[in-house]
């Protein structure tokens, strides 16, 4: 079944994280990647994450069809003008890569070549519109094209962004320009991300609740500094620290469990993204024990 | 107004070493008020070349040094002064040191700035970026604040997920652009405006250089 059709199918959808390697060594990758399959619903392929230069998203998806998994292409406009999204989009498609994930993407001044000329020619609401356009048989021009994409795109959103608001208009456009599924910025309060949802529920689109494993008191700090969009409460940052260092990761682990449990059993929204950040061995354990495998 | 700041000295005398004899070009309007090609600079450039041992035939602030034929008619009185150089050096923007390119082909010329932006006065040489040209304006949609300028990825429908308790990701010293945009629209009762409509990708067509306009066919038209 494709991504799109367990989405539809009202199953609790799980998707994980695969982050192509910086250099032509992917052993590492495709250890990941065996380990996810036949697992998760789908696996999102991140595109120079954080503006770091690795390989590109387009191959690592093939590769990762080839492991049998489902790959979700992401793409950013940062480094990419029209022409060069487009092309790439049709690429992808006769690839036979279906699912997209389109995002501005961070800016280069947060990765590993500063000096680069950012683009940003369009923007994920654009990128959108241009997708549904290519879905449509027709390019960002209005010119007819030989064959059509047959895309299932979808898009980001941060639900305890501050101020909300002009996120949720964002997200708002998103929908009209024709995401069809969200994936979310981690969250960590999930009364916060209730009242989101009750918002999101007024629109037919499916939402995914993002989650990043706490490793540790140092790191739920590090998110709540430096992670634009990313909040954890005190009262989970007390449970680590109560929890000592030893148990920080158990505690974290717990902690993310517990959370896609009440999703799940309150049935609260589609599914869940976990994006395990080098930590994609422990994904089946986190699956396991939220009853989800 | 072009908002320049000063090339390092250091390299400057390194670039005009070859050369004897100098005169020197500011401007009064934008080098004046960005303290970078007044005549209090000026004065400090002619003085720190006659300490490398360099002559300085003329110095001169010219009314706006981007203007290339008003330009022309103030430095006929520095002829002499101007022969007598081997080497231009502008104190302006690159378009005031483009202006001594056209009049003196023969001759070297060097900016001793570097051109940075187009941008506003706010407090007293406080500068902010304002206006990145882009040829076809968009403030008539975005509540008269630039997200093009203002914004560091150039968004046109909103904040990124990057915006930080209503600051920008990339320097979260300033407010996002979106999120001013957007209190903004709010004050002037448009949030319906920001809500419904979608900007589309812009036309970059307006802005591919070099760009050249003559105001007298704008005025045929
Ligand atoms: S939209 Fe273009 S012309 Fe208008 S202020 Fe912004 S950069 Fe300048
Ligand atoms: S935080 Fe706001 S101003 Fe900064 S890049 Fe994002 S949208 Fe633009």
């Amino acid at each position: 079944m494709s991504f799109k059709d367990i989405l539809n199918s009202g199953k609790f959808v799980v998707t994980a994280e695969v982050g192509p390697p910086k250099g032509t060594d992917i052993k590492e990758m495709i250890h990941h990647m065996e380990i996810l399959k036949g697992k998760v619903d789908a696996v999102n392929v991140t595109d120079n994450q954080s503006a770091v230069m690795r390989i590109c998203s387009m191959a690592v998806s093939k590769i990762a069809m080839e492991h049998g998994l489902e790959p979700i292409f992401q793409m950013t406009c940062r480094d990419r003008n029209r022409i060069g999204l487009q092309s790439d989009l049709l690429g992808a498609s006769i690839l036979g890569i279906k699912n997209l994930l389109c995002m501005t993407g961070d800016h280069v001044s947060a990765g590993d070549h500063k000096g680069a000329k950012p683009v940003y020619d369009v923007e994920s609401v654009q990128l959108l519109k241009i997708v549904d356009g290519l879905n449509n048989g027709k390019d960002m021009s209005g010119n007819e094209m030989k064959g059509s994409t047959d895309f299932f795109q979808g898009a980001v959103v941060t639900p305890e962004a501050n101020p909300i608001e002009p996120q949720l208009i964002k997200f708002e456009k998103k929908i009209r320009a024709g995401a069809k599924f969200f994936q979310t910025q981690a969250i960590y309060d999930i009364e916060k991300f209730k009242d989101f949802m009750k918002h999101a529920r007024k629109f037919p689109v499916k939402i995914l609740a993002g989650f990043v494993v706490l490793k540790s008191v140092g790191m739920a700090n590090f998110l709540n500094n430096n992670v634009p969009g990313i909040r954890v409460p005190q009262v989970l940052i007390d449970e680590l620290k109560a929890a000592g260092k030893e148990k920080a990761l158990d505690t974290g682990m717990n902690i993310t469990v517990r959370h896609i449990k009440q999703l799940k059993e309150e049935k609260i929204c589609d599914g869940v993204h976990i994006m395990a950040i080098g930590m994609e061995d422990k994904v089946p354990e986190i699956m396991e024990r939220s009853g989800l495998l | 107004m072009i908002i320049t700041k000063k090339r390092d000295l250091k390299d400057l005398l390194e670039n005009v070493k070859n050369y004897r004899s100098f005169f020197l070009i500011g401007c009064s309007e934008c080098a004046t008020l960005c303290g970078t090609g007044g005549e209090p600079e000026l004065k400090a450039m002619k003085e720190a070349l006659e300490a490398e041992g360099k002559a300085v035939t003329g110095t001169f602030v010219a009314k706006t040094g981007c203007q290339v034929l008003g330009t022309k008619v103030e430095l006929k009185p520095f002829k002499e002064a101007l022969d007598k150089t081997d080497c231009i050096i502008v104190m302006s923007c690159g378009a005031g040191t483009q202006t001594a390119v056209d009049l003196y082909e023969d001759k070297a010329v060097f900016p001793s700035n570097d051109s940075l932006f187009l941008g506003n006065m706010t407090r007293l040489q406080f500068f902010d970026e304002r206006c990145s040209l882009c040829g076809k304006c968009i403030l008539d949609k975005t509540g008269g604040i630039c997200p093009i300028t203002a914004c560091p990825k150039g968004l046109l429908n909103g904040p990124c997920g990057g915006c930080k308790d209503g600051n920008c990701e990339i320097s979260p010293d300033i407010k996002c652009a979106w999120v001013r945009i957007y209190e903004r629209m709010k004050k002037l009762d448009k949030l319906q405006e920001f809500c419904e409509v979608t900007i589309e990708a812009k036309d970059w067509s307006a802005s591919q250089k070099p760009r050249a306009l003559t105001a007298r066919e704008e005025k045929k038209k």
